[in-house]
């Protein structure tokens, strides 16, 4: 008897188990037909050789996501949607955050765009991208973790790690939850290539506005650098070891010693919180900057300009920049007139 | 003035010196300059990198005679050999040099070294930027012209990163 | 194109940083003459295999070779294109580089032909890709002397006045083109220019009195038809 209710209860789970993996293979195939129209395959061409890449479109205008080792070096580009090739032309390219955007004009399906807040581990997500080259493929994995550094290096922003595998070719594929909504964008592999990075789409979209709102990217920058305080305050170990000349925090009030509890509205524990706080910061903005100085705390009101990423100046690896003088700005037409004053650089 | 006269075509010109290549071109163009010449390395037959580096060896010795043919191609024989062996224990930069397709990070030596078991080994190259450097994209050789073959992308590392704490 | 954000060795980065600063403001100064050849301990390095040697002449040429294949081109891929062969010439002919003449000589002769060979071949279809003016141009003296008081200069776009002045530049012969380039914009004696060309001085300043009068008349062109 016993023996007949273990194999009937055995019997039972298998199928339990059968039925998870029915309902998860559907909603995979769910997605990836849903979305796969909307998922291209990008060919960059410059003067030494041909690159192939994935993208998406986010706009029933053509407007496409990638990845800027895709996006973002090549002279012209091409996507092949439809079963055809159409040229595409490059609208932003972001160093920083390692994706480019381009732009096709044709009328196009798009993902919907969800967001990265929700995400945790072992959520189960969907990739769909062009691997070498091979047609259009779904891939199934988990987030594995939310990492801000890898081998030793900091990304600009907190990056998702996912357990799928991937193959060359898609770098800029979208990475979906089971709704089929964008939560992320891959942009580079882990070395054994069964794990990859994405970004998460939250930071593409900060991306995204700024081109929309500005017409081109504006990272923020206040102009202090942290480091890790011998004892936590409040909270935090992150401490202002240097506030940077000619930046908006020199007149600002901050200064070395304090300790940073919050930047805008990221709350701050330990140095490398910092690195979110400042991508999210656009350029124009009036950052509130809260510090703890001598047991009391103070906040700041520190209007953000262009950081130094988005002025294109290289910047030293102790994370100096290079003087003033050197940056150049781009020309604008300047009116000569008879007896007004030559107008200032702007 | 109604005319352009001599000084003011000679002031015209000098303010050419204003039109500048945009921020970062020339600090990007020596990196350029090393990838290319990586390039031209790889494509180069290995019979040729031999005999010049045999030829440099004893142009450096400052012998007249040894830099004849004769001498020279008794060089390249022995300069062959060695790589021979080398080739034979360790399947290295010599190996990328002569067949396809290279991973040009494995073949490197960490400072960026090339190394061809000859005594007058040349460095090349000196500094690399980090994507180039890690890249596990493969870049393969161009058999023919300058134009690589298609490369499908996906960097084993992300395009920048943060050298420090700081916003 | 883009850089990436952290240059790696540091070295690089002062010599570039120090030539940066130079590379404005020395168009305000003549600085383009000859030395005694300050460049032969890097040289001797260069022809003895260190590359690090041959890289800081690299760095230290490329702004005024830039400069050089630029003004005679007017096109900035070409001139990316070309320089990056130049460098690779000089780099395979170094080791026989005998010191007859200083190494600045030899290289910008090495720019100049390469220059002109290409400007050949290419023949008289010309495409503009001009670099930006730099926004120092208002604090140079010359360019408030030239818009206060020329007026056909005054009431145009300065990006109209740089395409003219280009388009002119364009029609001279490549070997004026060459000598305008070198004496005006450069700012290379005469003596210097010689050299380089293997023509005799007489030749260097007859070319350039051809040039200017060829520029006058294709501006006062300009003038007469200005932008509105």
């Amino acid at each position: 008897m016993t023996a007949i209710l273990a194999a009937l209860f055995a019997a039972g789970s298998i199928s339990a188990q059968d039925q998870s993996a029915v309902s998860i293979s559907r909603e995979v195939r769910d997605v990836f037909e849903r979305s796969a129209k909307a998922v291209v395959r990008i060919h960059g061409v410059d003067e030494h050789s041909d690159i192939y890449g994935t993208g998406f479109f986010v706009d029933p205008t053509g407007t496409l996501y990638t990845s800027y080792t895709v996006g973002g070096e090549a002279d012209s580009f091409s996507i092949q949607f439809g079963g055809k090739e159409y040229p595409a032309r490059q609208v932003v390219a972001d160093v920083r955050s390692g994706i480019a955007i381009l732009k096709s004009d044709l009328v196009t399906p798009t993902l919907p765009i969800g967001t990265s807040q929700g995400l945790e581990v072992a959520t189960p997500v969907v990739t769909i991208g062009y691997p070498l080259d091979l047609g259009k493929t779904p891939s199934f994995g988990l987030i594995a973790g939310f990492d801000r550094k890898y081998l030793g290096r900091y990304f600009s922003t907190t990056h998702l790690r996912v357990n799928l595998p991937t193959q060359r070719g898609e770098a800029g594929a979208p990475l979906l939850n089971l709704k089929g909504e964008v939560v992320g964008i891959l942009v580079s592999s882990l070395e054994n290539n069964s794990s990859c990075y994405a970004l998460p789409i939250d930071a593409a979209e900060k991306i995204r506005n700024d081109f929309v709102r500005f017409g081109e990217v504006r990272h923020g920058w206040i102009g202090a650098n942290v480091a890790e305080a011998k004892n936590a305050e409040e909270g935090s170990r992150a401490q202002i070891t240097e506030v940077l000349a000619t930046t908006p925090a020199t007149e600002s009030g901050l200064r070395p010693g304090d300790i940073l509890v919050q930047v805008g509205t990221v709350k701050v524990h330990e140095p490398e919180d910092v690195l979110d706080a400042s991508f999210f910061i656009t350029a124009g903005d009036v950052v509130p900057i809260t510090v703890v100085r001598n047991g009391a705390k103070c906040t700041f009101k520190i209007q953000a300009e262009l950081h130094p990423a988005s002025k294109n100046i290289p910047m030293l690896s102790d994370g100096t920049q290079l003087p003033a003088e050197a940056t150049l700005q781009k020309n604008r037409a300047i009116p000569l007139t008879l007896d007004a004053d030559v107008p200032r650089t702007p | 003035m109604d005319e352009f006269n001599d000084n003011e075509i000679a002031k015209l010109l000098r303010l050419k010196r204003y039109e500048q290549p945009r921020s970062g071109y020339f600090e990007n163009f020596l990196h350029e300059f090393h990838r290319r010449q990586r390039d031209e390395l790889l494509r180069e037959p290995i019979w040729r990198i031999c005999w010049e580096r045999a030829h440099d060896f004893l142009f450096r010795l400052n012998v007249p005679s040894l830099t004849s043919y004769p001498a020279a191609v008794a060089a390249v024989l022995i300069c062959a050999a060695v790589i021979s062996l080398k080739i034979h224990q360790q399947p290295s930069a010599v190996n990328v040099a002569a067949e396809n397709p290279p991973v040009i990070s494995a073949s490197l030596h960490p400072e960026g070294e090339w190394t061809l078991a000859s005594p007058v080994a040349t460095r090349v190259f000196t500094t690399q930027p980090l994507r180039q450097f890690h890249r596990s994209a493969q870049t393969h050789v161009s058999d023919s012209f300058r134009r690589t073959p298609p490369r499908y992308v996906l960097d084993s590392v992300p395009v920048s990163y943060e050298s420090n704490f700081r916003f | 194109m883009n850089a990436v954000l952290a240059l790696a060795p540091r070295r690089v980065s002062d010599l570039l940083s120090s030539g940066l600063q130079t590379r404005v403001k020395s168009s305000r100064d003549s600085m383009d003459k000859p030395r005694t050849d300050e460049d032969q301990p890097l040289v001797a390095r260069a022809q003895a295999g260190d590359a690090t040697a041959f890289d800081e002449l690299v760095i230290k040429y490329s702004p005024r070779l830039y400069g050089l294949v630029y003004n005679m081109t007017s096109n900035h891929e070409d001139t990316n294109d070309l320089l990056q062969d130049i460098f690779a010439k000089a780099y395979k002919a170094i080791r026989g580089f005998r010191g007859k003449s200083t190494f600045y000589t030899w290289i910008h002769s090495i720019a100049v032909n390469m220059t002109l060979n290409f400007l050949k071949k290419r023949g008289r279809r010309y495409h503009l890709s001009l670099d930006d003016i730099d926004s120092s141009i208002q604090n140079d003296q010359e360019f408030l002397d030239v818009t206060q008081t020329s007026s056909p200069v005054r009431e145009a776009d300065l990006s109209e006045l740089q395409k003219r002045l280009n388009e002119a530049m364009m029609k001279l012969s490549d070997d004026h083109r060459a000598v305008v380039t070198m004496f005006h914009i450069q700012g290379m004696p005469h003596a210097e220019i010689s050299k380089i060309l293997h023509v005799s001085e007489g030749t260097v300043r007859s070319r350039l009195f051809y040039a200017n009068r060829q520029l006058q008349n294709y501006l006062e062109e300009f003038r007469k038809n200005p932008v509105s």
